[in-house]
């Protein structure tokens, strides 16, 4: 034992006092001092600590933290001395795992314990597991933004009025998580844990147009290279990088390689994925045309609308069955549900008709005549009309087959006008015909009855009355402006916060709504989550889509420039104009190293092109990880029995501080 | 248009009486369709499961009642009504060529049987209703019905609501089934491994049920008569039918022709009057192309092969790369290659090519032409506005590709005095004059015009054309395996359709002893043919091929053997051994001849419309020995094509014909012989006055078909 002392209280042997501070005794309590010798292991010296603390707890998290070298002293058979120790050294006796404030991709904050000694890469891996996302290894944590750039927001950030605390939560042992009522077991203990799987799982409907306007918003590239400068380094810990205990991190998908998206299993993965992009698409940090933009969204009207009535441990069971075994048992209720045999063979016989009085125009050049009241029959998916009911049986006047024609709606519900243009294609060319309705409900069953005859369907395809809906709320939408009072639910807050602010400036609502509809025609059928995937798929068919910005500045060149990183490529891009310079594809990397000294990356390509940049944004090992991540999971196999290898990831993200 | 109508379009032909219990079949099944999913549905609960049962038993009482009448066909005996048969039955009818047609027609009566029972829970007057409607069909279809034979380009008829005896004729006539991705999946009635009664229970109902949806289907199925021109300025007429993409055509194709089967072949239609043209891609529903044509059209459909069809697969990098790094060579080793394929196809969303560059678009009504700087993404093609930047909020949409094809224009420099010759069209399909909604767009270059193509043809299709293309390379090499394989083949063929048969035996509840070790023995000749194989370079490579011909097969096996299964159960067993060589050879030496040599029995059948019921045995007694051998045209769908194999058809006792063959051929006699002119005379209504009318086109069709062949 350490510390032989003299009669006169001198020591003889080699020992010395080593201080330790203690967390748990205080904030002012005096750190423990230890006695100790250079050939004490770390274990012995942890449990002369926990004697001397004689606290009772369960100890068994805690480890020692140097806090002058920034190194946990994990390997407790190792002595002082291989550590280095010295009696100057001041260690803290710390759990490892502590919690923090992580802000998820959906703009929510959720409170869960990381690891603060593992890296980081692992430390990701931990809380994923915790919030049921496969492949950790596309997400990691950034640093939230200073405190200055959060002043400019003057509301409170979404979402952070309630907070949603896992910290509680023990994972089950085993690595295979079991599903129970539909959704991972470790959130079935409590009410709160239930509700707070549904925020994973189920994007949030309570967003305002204000929401997105009071988020900050990048607006050129320099803008978009800032957040990549607060990427926490995946082989260092968090300890090591001096985050804090309960200090706010976000966790993002950092790299845009989403590997195996199965609705099976990914109903968080999915729904947090969905998420990013929608804020990357409403912020413009993706950038996307007018076009595009509505059917965004559309598609977010649609996940909104379905989410309002969506039951998580639903999705998860309905995800579980097959599309068809789902279908069929709809039709089974269906058929089971007490309408008569001949009611039913009536369904299955009998295509329902529309015939109606209603107001014809067909364009022509230079003609100035009006609409023209006709009767108009509308069966299966064509349109005949006539002079008038009497002649019903005669010849129409004309006959239009909608079967793959345009259908685009005019209405201007203050105006009372309820148009349905149909641009009908013929081998001559596409003709023009306006359809004027009286009143809503005839709307919606005429414009419903048009949409399904574009497509080739008729009006006793299933989806007809949920198209008349459709049509009818989104008639309600535009309606609820100014009178009305503003409801609770989404419906009622309008389109606005469905699109970048970009275009909430340039559209009136009243434009934007029927243009949103028209793109939600096209989407109108889609379940809740082929929707979101619908969503991830178009955000990546994006050009911009999947690209991290850094400013850097290439060897041999005087001015700043744009380095994107993409899964498969580096494109070297002018910074004030944007055009795209130069593009490397990884395929053709040779190899790349890092002088660290001057922070200088330098990538040699086939053919013996030869690159090298240093970064000005952010730090050199972040463009470093990320180009080393990329490439590392493009290593990743469809194997799925096969584990990631660390270690590679390690080797090819970390430079030289790993290991 | 409705399935009723369909399934009633079999009542005027009419041959053998069947009775159905209605009533409880209907709801039963109906019941039984929304649980195909068979052993995956779950949630099922007991009383699902005796529902289930029921339907069994009812599938196999009422196959059962087929059977036995199948047997008293030609006694012409009406199967006393069985015990369960509820009072509302329903009489319908279905008439036949001949018996070994009805046999193989028998399936559709299953079906046909569950419409009719649908039918059935209408009321009398329903059905008169029904009844007139199927009138209305058969005028309709008169109607549209052009005179079949085949003007300047690719005429067709429309042969819709036509009654159902015709098509099921077609169908086996038409030698190369249609390897239909639909069909596919739904039509084996055969479980993928036999297995005993009970346990296939399951699966045995979600088969019947997806091959009574099929059936449904096929009731109602178009068929046109399409001439294709060759390269070599001939032309071939083939059948193409409602369900069939520009795969199955192009396999069609390739039987006929013996070319090397590899991928650029392609269907290329062209429109001398706009002058453009375009390859159909793969997956491409011909008929649904080829009505957007008008009457009067000029259109053509080539058979040719056009190198831009999947050049992007076999150099992706002159599309993903060109733009980039222009020191990338044109060449690229194949495993960057794949990679890059894989990388832009095989993620969770296509990567359409960053394409980009000014093109000249021609202004509308004139001939003058615009230089624009145009950009291609994922949803349409854009333009920058003039005085602004090509980010993406200021790009102006041009167009988008839903509802429009992309066209070669072709000759525009002197047509519409375009700057290049390079140009592409945009325009929806159904138009074919010229019009303001047709966009004409011009390229610098060649290369730049392939780029766009391209680009445009991926952004529109996406993941589709990969799919195709690696069908098609599948098939290529397919083709190219086959020469080698010739001699194995047939055990594959016979190991594949005797499985479907067992399968379909056990589905229908009827255990046929002398089945099983014929079916080992066939597997064993499966397996054995797997291992023959030469295997290609990788696993999947040397997969394929074997599945091919056994899927391709299985089409063929699950749309006919079925019913002479039943039947040589109802008949007495045979060896059925012999049979499957035969069958196989048939199928693979079918190559030249793909339209059966139309049975000569048939061309005397259809002109003269016997009065209903009356028999007519002198006029149809076939020649003796063509018995045999008409029963094995009619059997086989592709038709033993070479002389000798048929000689020697006819000489032995057919396995497969031979299903068919047990009852002597006197008694084949007698069927045919009561069949035939029941099914020309049962409909006094239209269907009787359009059904020779289709089949003397079809005749027509054939004949002239065989001259080219020949």
């Amino acid at each position: 034992m350490a510390g032989l002392k003299t009669a006169s209280g001198d020591y003889i042997d080699a020992s010395w006092e080593l201080s330790v501070a203690v967390e748990e005794l205080g904030p002012e309590a005096e750190p423990l001092t230890l006695r100790v010798t250079g050939d004490v292991h770390i274990g012995g010296v942890m449990l002369q600590i926990v004697d001397k603390i004689k606290v009772k707890q369960n100890w068994s998290d805690h480890a020692l933290w140097w806090e002058q070298k920034k190194l946990w002293l994990l390997k407790t058979n190792w002595t002082l001395d291989k550590y280095g120790l010295q009696a100057d050294a001041r260690l803290r006796y710390t759990p490892q795992h502590k919690p923090v404030r992580l802000q998820l991709p959906n703009r929510r904050m959720i409170c869960v314990h990381a690891s603060f000694s593992e890296p980081v890469f692992r430390a990701v891996a931990g809380i994923c597991r915790v919030l049921s996302i496969r492949h950790a290894e596309e997400l990691s944590l950034l640093r939230a933004p200073k405190e200055k750039d959060k002043k400019k927001r003057k509301g409170p950030v979404l979402g952070t009025e309630d907070e949603f605390d896992l910290s509680g939560v023990v994972l089950p042992a085993s690595a295979e998580q079991q599903p129970f009522r539909g959704m991972p077991a470790h959130f079935s203990d409590s009410p709160a844990t239930e509700a707070c799987y549904r925020m994973l799982s189920v994007s949030w409907t309570g967003l305002t147009p204000e929401h997105v306007l009071k988020m900050p918003r990048p607006s050129n590239l320099v803008e978009k290279a800032q957040i990549n400068s607060r990427w926490l380094s995946s082989s260092r810990s968090l300890m090591q990088q001096d985050v804090r205990e309960n200090e706010q991190l976000w966790l993002r998908f950092k790299y845009y390689n989403f590997f195996d998206l199965e609705p099976k299993y990914d109903a968080v993965r999915i729904t947090q994925l969905y998420e990013q992009a929608r804020w990357a698409v409403l912020l413009e940090e993706t950038e996307s045309t007018e076009e595009e933009m509505m059917v965004f969204a559309a598609l977010q009207y649609h996940i909104n609308k379905l989410s309002l009535s969506a039951d998580p441990t639903e999705t998860a069971g309905e995800q579980g069955m097959d599309d068809l075994d789902s279908a069929l048992s709809n039709l089974q209720v269906k058929l089971e549900g007490g309408t008569s045999t001949s009611d039913m063979l009536e369904n299955l016989t009998t295509i329902p008709e529309l015939k109606d009085y209603l107001r014809v125009f067909r364009p022509r050049k230079l003609t100035l005549k009006g609409y023209k009241q006709h009767w108009v029959v509308f069966k299966e998916t064509t349109i005949s009309y006539y002079k008038s009911r009497e002649e019903a049986l005669g010849e129409p006047v004309q006959q239009l087959n909608l079967k793959g024609c345009e259908v685009v709606p005019d209405v201007n519900i203050s105006g009372q006008k309820f148009c349905i243009r149909l641009l009908v294609p013929s081998p001559e060319g596409m003709s023009e015909v306006y359809l004027r309705c009286e009143d809503e409900q005839q709307y919606a069953s005429w414009m419903a009855g048009c949409r399904l005859a574009a497509k080739g369907r008729t009006m006793a395809d299933s989806t007809y009355q949920s198209e008349v809906q459709n049509i009818l709320s989104f008639l309600q939408l535009q309606r609820a402006s100014p009178d009305a009072p503003v409801a609770p639910d989404a419906e009622a807050m309008g389109t606005q916060w469905l699109v970048s602010p970009r275009y909430q400036k340039k559209f009136k609502p009243k434009q934007l709504t029927p243009r949103i509809l028209e793109a939600h025609q096209n989407v109108a059928q889609l379940s809740l989550t082929e929707a979101k995937m619908r969503f991830i798929q178009a955000w990546q068919s994006l050009p911009d889509f999947g690209i991290s910005y850094f400013v850097v500045r290439f060897k041999g060149s005087r001015k700043d420039e744009i380095l994107g990183i993409a899964n498969n490529r580096l494109i070297r891009i002018d910074l004030a104009v944007g055009d795209v310079v130069k593009t490397w594809r990884y395929s053709n990397m040779r190899q790349w190293n890092v002088n660290w000294d001057i922070r200088q990356v330098a990538i040699e390509f086939d053919e013996h092109i030869n690159v090298a940049f240093s970064s000005v944004s952010a730090g050199c090992n972040i463009v470093h990880e990320y180009i080393g991540g990329y490439i590392f999971l493009s290593t990743r196999s469809t194997d799925k029995g096969r584990g990631l290898d660390e270690e590679l990831f390690y080797k090819l993200t970390g430079g030289h501080e790993a290991l | 248009m409705n399935a009723a109508g369909a399934g009633c379009a079999h009542c005027p032909g009419s041959g053998c009486l069947i009775r159905a219990r209605s009533v409880l079949l209907a709801p039963a099944a109906r019941r039984a369709c929304s649980s195909p999913g068979g052993p995956a549905s779950r949630g099922s609960s007991s009383k699902m499961e005796q529902t289930c049962d029921d339907i069994d038993e009812m599938f196999s009482n009422l196959l059962g009642e087929m059977d036995l009448l199948t047997q008293s066909l030609g006694v012409e005996t009406v199967q006393p009504p069985s015990p369960k048969e509820s009072n509302k039955e329903y009489n319908f009818t279905v008439g036949f060529k001949d018996l070994n047609e009805s046999l193989s027609a028998l399936e559709d009566n299953d079906l046909d049987a569950l419409m009719a029972d649908l039918v059935a829970d209408l009321t009398e007057v329903e059905q008169k209703t029904v009844q007139a409607q199927k009138t209305s069909h058969y005028s309709q279809s008169e109607v549209t019905q052009p005179s079949t034979s085949v003007c300047a380009a690719a005429s067709y008829d429309y042969k819709s609501n036509v009654p159902v005896t015709t098509t099921g004729r077609f169908e086996d006539d038409l030698p190369p089934p249609p390897p239909d991705p639909a069909f596919n999946l739904p039509l084996p009635p055969p479980p993928p491994e036999p297995l005993t009664q009970e346990e296939l229970e399951t699966q045995a109902k979600a088969d019947k049920i997806k091959l009574a949806l099929e059936k449904l289907k096929e009731a109602k199925v178009k068929k046109l008569v399409v001439k294709v021109h060759m390269n070599d300025n001939s032309t071939k007429s083939l059948m193409v039918d409602e369900r069939q993409v520009a795969r199955d055509v192009l396999d069609n194709l390739f039987e006929k022709t013996h070319c090397d089967c590899n991928v650029d072949w392609c269907l290329y239609e062209i429109y001398p009057e706009l002058q453009i043209e375009r390859f159909f891609e793969d997956h491409e529903n011909v008929i649904e192309i080829l009505s957007d044509w008008t009457r009067d059209s000029e259109n053509k459909v080539l058979f040719l092969e056009k190198n831009e069809k999947y050049a992007v697969f076999k150099n992706p990098q002159n599309f993903y790369l060109a733009n980039k790094g222009k020191n990338e060579g044109k060449e690229m080793n194949e495993k960057n290659k794949e990679f890059l394929l894989e990388e832009s196809f095989c993620g969770t969303s296509v990567i359409v090519p960053e394409l980009e560059g000014a093109l000249y678009l021609k202004e509308d009504g004139k001939k003058s032409w615009k230089r624009r700087y145009f950009l291609l993404r994922a949803s349409g093609i854009y333009y920058v506005p003039k005085g602004k930047t090509k980010t993406s909020r200021d790009l102006a949409c041009f167009i988008q590709f839903e509802n429009l094809n992309i066209y070669y224009g072709t000759q525009y420099k002197l047509k519409y005095k375009a700057p290049t010759d390079y140009c592409f069209v945009l325009k929806h399909p159904q138009i074919q004059k010229e019009s303001q909604y047709i966009k004409y767009l011009c390229c610098d270059d060649q290369g730049t015009l392939q780029q766009w193509v391209t680009g445009i043809r991926i952004a529109k299709y996406g993941k589709t054309l990969y799919d195709n293309y690696k069908r098609a390379v599948q098939r290529a090499s397919l083709a190219s395996g086959w020469a080698n394989l010739a001699t194995v083949k047939p055990a594959v063929t016979a190991g594949s359709s005797l499985t479907d048969i067992t399968g379909t035996v056990q589905a229908n509840g009827q255990i046929l002893q002398s089945i099983p070790p014929a079916r080992l023995e066939a597997q064993k000749h499966t397996e054995m043919t797997k291992d023959k194989k030469p295997n290609d370079v990788n696993g999947c490579r040397s997969v394929q091929p074997t599945s091919q011909p056994q899927t391709y097969q299985n089409k063929r096996a699950s749309i006919k053997p079925p019913p002479p299964q039943r039947r040589s159960s109802a008949v007495s067993s045979t060896p059925l051994q012999p049979a499957q060589p035969k069958r196989g050879s048939a199928v693979f030496t079918s190559d030249p001849v793909t339209f059966p040599p139309p049975p000569p029995e048939m061309a005397e059948d259809l002109p003269p419309p016997p009065p209903d019921f009356c028999e007519d045995p002198p006029d149809f007694v076939p020649p003796p020995p063509p018995t045999c051998s008409s029963s094995t045209e009619d059997l086989l769908p592709p038709p033993p094509p070479p002389p000798p194999s048929q000689a020697s058809l006819s000489n032995k006792p057919l396995p497969v014909t031979k299903k068919v063959g047990p009852p002597p051929p006197k008694r084949q006699v007698n069927t045919e012989r009561t069949e035939e002119p029941k099914s020309m005379g049962l409909p006094p209504s239209g269907g009787g006055s359009g059904q020779p009318d289709l089949m003397s086109d079809l005749m027509k069709a054939l004949q002239k078909k065989r001259g080219n062949t020949s």
